[in-house]
């Protein structure tokens, strides 16, 4: 067969790839409070343990908090950036958009030092989950700028213009015919962002304050051996919760493509 | 008569350093179905967009009805456009398209529904309402997209090379639907086109644009029978151009001899002629005006017509002649000799 | 100035000024506050070059950034090694149709809880880890093996992992471009399939392939995590002594310059990558 090896190849790295996710479950509901093979009996207790952590509680609730706004910001200016960049010329569009791109390649330290030392140092206001939001809409806007630049090129810069001629204000244009069509643009760089935010620990690391997030929560346990099967259920659900709202973003991500009557090129960079 | 009712005065626009159109003036007659020719990047698009205040000019005014439109938004003007993509909400059904510029109006629902039906029918699209546009071919997008404008009866309908991305049939059979419809409604059409052929068949005028200026405006028949310059007669039509010199009211063109043009300064120049006002010459025709010979050194046929290119003695360059295929008319070959006839009276000087 | 662009401008001001304050602004304030010194808490702000002295000159840092670079390195090349062929299966082996849920599979480990994958990785590779209990179960080694947790390849291994679809999809892009006929017309001249991958496709697809190397080499200095998990003492890299000098031994200003030093380091480089690939580029046409 055509490609018979590089199948096998492609395959195998698939396997490379999702083996920490796969064996993630086995061990969550595993019996034996030893990480390691062979696996003993089936159990929910880990998580059921999960239910009664109350810091857990706390750090959940902050994460949340934290990746909503940081959804809902990063999407906002996801769009005037995307829209800018694909419908409108203006001087030194290279530099500035290189500049709003720049998180994606910048190492996550970089950013999370940067903060620290103007939230600590330059501005004193120490350190919250506002930080946190703050830096998380800085890395995740690049992701969203990509997702919705699919989502405006998709868009044929005449429709809007169209409802323009036809009586409506720029405004009303907008809402009426280039909204609807962005839309699932919009949603699928919402799940995108709110999922890196919910699972970022580098940076959050850094900055967070007094209330920490639930991958922050996750690093303080990772210390004790005794919690880590706990861990390894919390991440369970992690890991089901991102794989889920990745597959409804998708989901969303391709019928864009399709509403549009664009060719699918897949993937979400 | 009211005044015209478009009226272009000194309209230019520049990009940066780049000027798409030069200084330009231009009436347009109520009613009045106006073609903007050019070739490609020429400014017509420019031009029309400028028009329904897509663009806004660097100089100049621009009244609609009378009325300067300086500052008014394309919503605001009582114009309106097909865009050449037909732009059509992919997210609203036939009706919802063609509807939605009633959005703002007080109509009741009833009256709104009717006004849609009304239009479709126009368009030949009865009953196409409740159909999503994604799975409609080509001419029907087209269709609704005229429906959509003709909806809120503007005083100008502007199109932007609206055929251009159907197919030759398709084409063909939408320019007749075009003109009976401009008929039949009255409203001022301005069509932007690149096909010579499209805007002879469609317009009672059209401006002929090259490089961002007007090069001559006249009726199709003006156009193609007294083109003002070499660069329009080549662009409409096939012209054969033959280089003259001029002594004492009369001309010397090569291969074909002397005739009389009086009213032409001393000096060389051009003369044009169009391949259907010469003819090879068959036994038993008519005895033409003139008479000319040469050798045919290309043969191209057409089914109904074939072209000969014929060199005249005495001529550099070959003229190309276009002869209706006749029953029982044999084809020359290529080789052959050519008796070919001539009037000089279609003869169209240029002097630059 | 042309209405479309005062409008590109307005709309773009939102993100750009968000990014000037919050990046931009920031990497300022970290390169000033690099040349200040703390003593404890109280910042002394007079102009002076020890930090950056001590970065350079103390063995222990320059072990580190030197470190730090080489695993960046080596994780650049096996990541990038390991994904071209993926790349390059998806893209020319798999029906058009279903080229997106491949991608789609690839790309979602990659957005799954980091820190998680990364302790997995411990799980996987450790002494009684799951990669020594299958190979010996299998009766493939008589004792676990060692060099796989604890230290460097440790380190490679995981971060290949963490950026594999940072690698893929560069190339996959840049594949995907190349006008299929193209090959056909190499096949044509006579080339063998795998003549007509070195002499077009390959050539073809370097665009992406810089892509790859920059979007995987630049960010892996600035990892802590993975070092820390799975790297042992000697896997530890740079970004595990900012993270000290910040968090832990409060001396800011030294962990800013470390900062700076590693960022201009991976910068270096990365320019010096691009400007070889340039002049590589020129010198064949
Ligand atoms: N926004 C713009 N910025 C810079 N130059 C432009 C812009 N729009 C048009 N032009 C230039 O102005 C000239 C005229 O463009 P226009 O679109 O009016 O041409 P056209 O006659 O409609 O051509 P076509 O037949 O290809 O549609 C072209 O050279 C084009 O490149
Ligand atoms: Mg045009």
């Amino acid at each position: 067969m055509k490609g018979g090896g590089l199948r096998l190849y492609a395959l195998i790295y698939l396997l490379f790839l999702y083996a920490p996710i796969i064996l993630l479950p086995l061990f969550a509901f595993n019996s034996s409070s030893i990480i390691a093979f062979p696996l003993q009996g089936f159990t929910t207790e880990w998580f059921a343990e999960l239910t009664g952590v109350e810091a857990l509680h706390g750090a959940l609730k902050n994460s949340l908090f934290v990746a909503v706004i940081t959804a809902v910001f990063s999407t906002c200016l996801g769009m005037f950036a995307a829209r800018a960049g694909v419908m409108h010329q203006f001087p030194g569009k290279g530099p500035i958009m290189g500049l709003i791109m720049l998180p994606l390649v910048l190492p996550e330290v970089i950013v999370a030092v940067s903060l620290l030392v103007v939230a600590i140092n330059v501005l004193g206001i120490g350190l919250s989950l506002w930080t946190i939001i703050a830096a998380h809409t800085l890395i995740c806007m690049p992701f969203s700028i990509a997702i919705l630049n699919s989502a405006f090129q998709n868009l044929d810069a005449s429709l809007e213009e169209a409802a323009v001629d036809l009586g409506e204000s720029r405004w009303s244009s907008f809402r009426l015919v280039t909204l609807p069509l962005v839309m699932p643009g919009i949603i699928a760089s919402t799940l995108i962002a709110f999922t890196i935010s919910l699972d970022e620990f580098i940076i959050a690391f850094f900055l967070t304050g007094g209330e920490p997030t639930l991958p922050v929560y996750i690093w303080s346990l990772l210390r004790f051996p005794q919690r880590v099967p706990v861990v390894m259920a919390l991440g369970t659900l992690l890991v089901a919760v991102s794989i889920l709202l990745l597959t409804i973003a998708e989901f969303y991500r391709r019928r864009g493509v399709r509403r549009s009557g664009q060719q699918d090129h897949g993937g979400f960079l | 008569m009211s005044g015209p009712i478009i009226s272009l005065t000194g309209v230019t626009k520049h990009y940066g350093s780049f000027q798409a159109l030069q200084p330009t003036d231009l009436d347009i007659q109520s009613g009045e179905f106006f073609s903007l020719l050019g070739p490609s990047g020429c400014g017509k698009t420019t031009l029309l967009r400028t028009i329904a205040g897509f663009e806004t000019p660097s100089g100049g005014v621009v009244r609609i009805d009378g009325a300067d439109m300086a500052g008014v938004p394309p919503n605001r003007r009582p114009t309106n456009l097909v865009f050449q993509s037909y732009a059509i909400f992919p997210h609203l059904s036939v009706a919802e398209n063609v509807g939605f510029g009633l959005r703002r109006s007080t109509q009741s629902k009833a009256e709104k529904a009717a006004a849609v039906e009304e239009a479709l029918g126009m368009v030949g699209l009865e009953g196409y309402g409740p159909r999503p546009t994604h799975a409609m071919s080509g001419g029907q997008r087209q269709r609704v997209a005229l429906a959509r404008a003709l909806i809120l009866k503007p005083k100008v309908l502007l199109l932007d090379e609206p055929l251009s991305a159907l197919d030759k049939k398709l084409r063909e059979q939408m320019q007749g639907e075009l003109r009976r419809l401009q008929r039949q409604v009255g409203i001022t059409f301005i069509l932007v086109t690149h096909d010579q052929e499209e805007a002879l068949i469609m317009s009672d005028r059209i401006a002929v644009m090259f490089e961002g200026q007007i090069a001559q405006l006249a009726t199709p028949e003006a156009l193609y029978r007294q083109p003002d310059t070499r660069q329009v007669a080549d662009f409409i039509g096939v012209m054969n151009f033959l280089p003259a010199q001029f002594v004492d009211g009369s001309a010397e063109i090569a291969g074909l001899g002397r005739v009389d043009l009086p009213d032409n300064e001393d000096g060389s120049g051009v003369v044009g002629l169009r391949p259907e006002t010469l003819q090879v010459l068959y036994d038993g025709a008519d005895a033409p005006a003139r008479i000319a010979e040469g050798d045919v050194v290309e043969v191209t046929y057409y089914g109904d017509m074939t072209y000969y290119d014929v060199r005249f003695d005495g001529a550099d360059k070959p003229v190309t002649i276009s002869m209706k295929n006749l029953a029982g008319r044999a084809v020359l070959e290529r080789g052959a000799r050519a008796r070919v006839g001539w009037d000089p009276r279609a003869l169209v000087v240029f002097r630059d | 100035m042309q209405d479309d662009t005062r409008r590109g401008l307005l709309l773009v001001s939102p993100p750009a000024i968000y990014a000037l304050l919050m990046l931009a602004a920031p990497m300022a304030a970290v390169l000033l506050f690099s040349f200040w010194s703390q003593d404890f808490l109280t910042i002394d702000r007079t102009f002076t070059t020890k930090n950056y002295v001590e970065a350079v000159s103390d063995p222990l840092y320059r072990a580190l950034l030197i470190r730090s670079v080489a695993i960046a390195l080596a994780v650049t090349v096996v990541t990038v090694a390991l994904a071209y062929p993926v790349a390059y299966f998806v893209s020319f082996h798999v029906h058009p149709s279903r080229k997106s849920l491949w991608i789609f599979l690839i790309t979602i480990p990659f957005w799954t809880s980091y820190l998680i994958r990364v302790f997995l990785w411990k799980v996987i590779l450790g002494f009684n880890g799951v990669l020594n209990s299958s190979l010996l179960g299998l009766g493939v080694i008589n004792e676990p093996l060692t060099f796989i947790l604890y230290n460097q390849n440790a380190v490679v291994i995981t971060l290949a992992h963490a950026f594999a679809p940072f690698a893929i999809l560069p190339i996959f892009v840049a594949l995907e471009r190349i006008d299929r006929s193209l090959l056909e017309a190499s096949q044509d001249l006579g080339e063998s399939r795998f003549r007509t991958f070195l002499r077009v496709t390959l050539p073809l697809s370097v665009p992406g392939l810089v892509a790859a190397v920059l979007i995987v080499f630049i960010p892996t200095i600035g990892d802590y995590v993975t070092p820390r998990l799975v790297g042992g003492p000697n896997g530890l890299m740079i970004a595990n002594m900012i993270q000290t000098q910040f968090l832990k031994l409060n001396n800011a200003p030294l962990g800013a310059a470390l900062a700076v030093v590693a960022m201009a380091s991976v910068t270096v480089i990365s320019l010096l990558f691009i400007w070889l690939n340039r002049r590589n580029l020129r010198a064949r046409r």
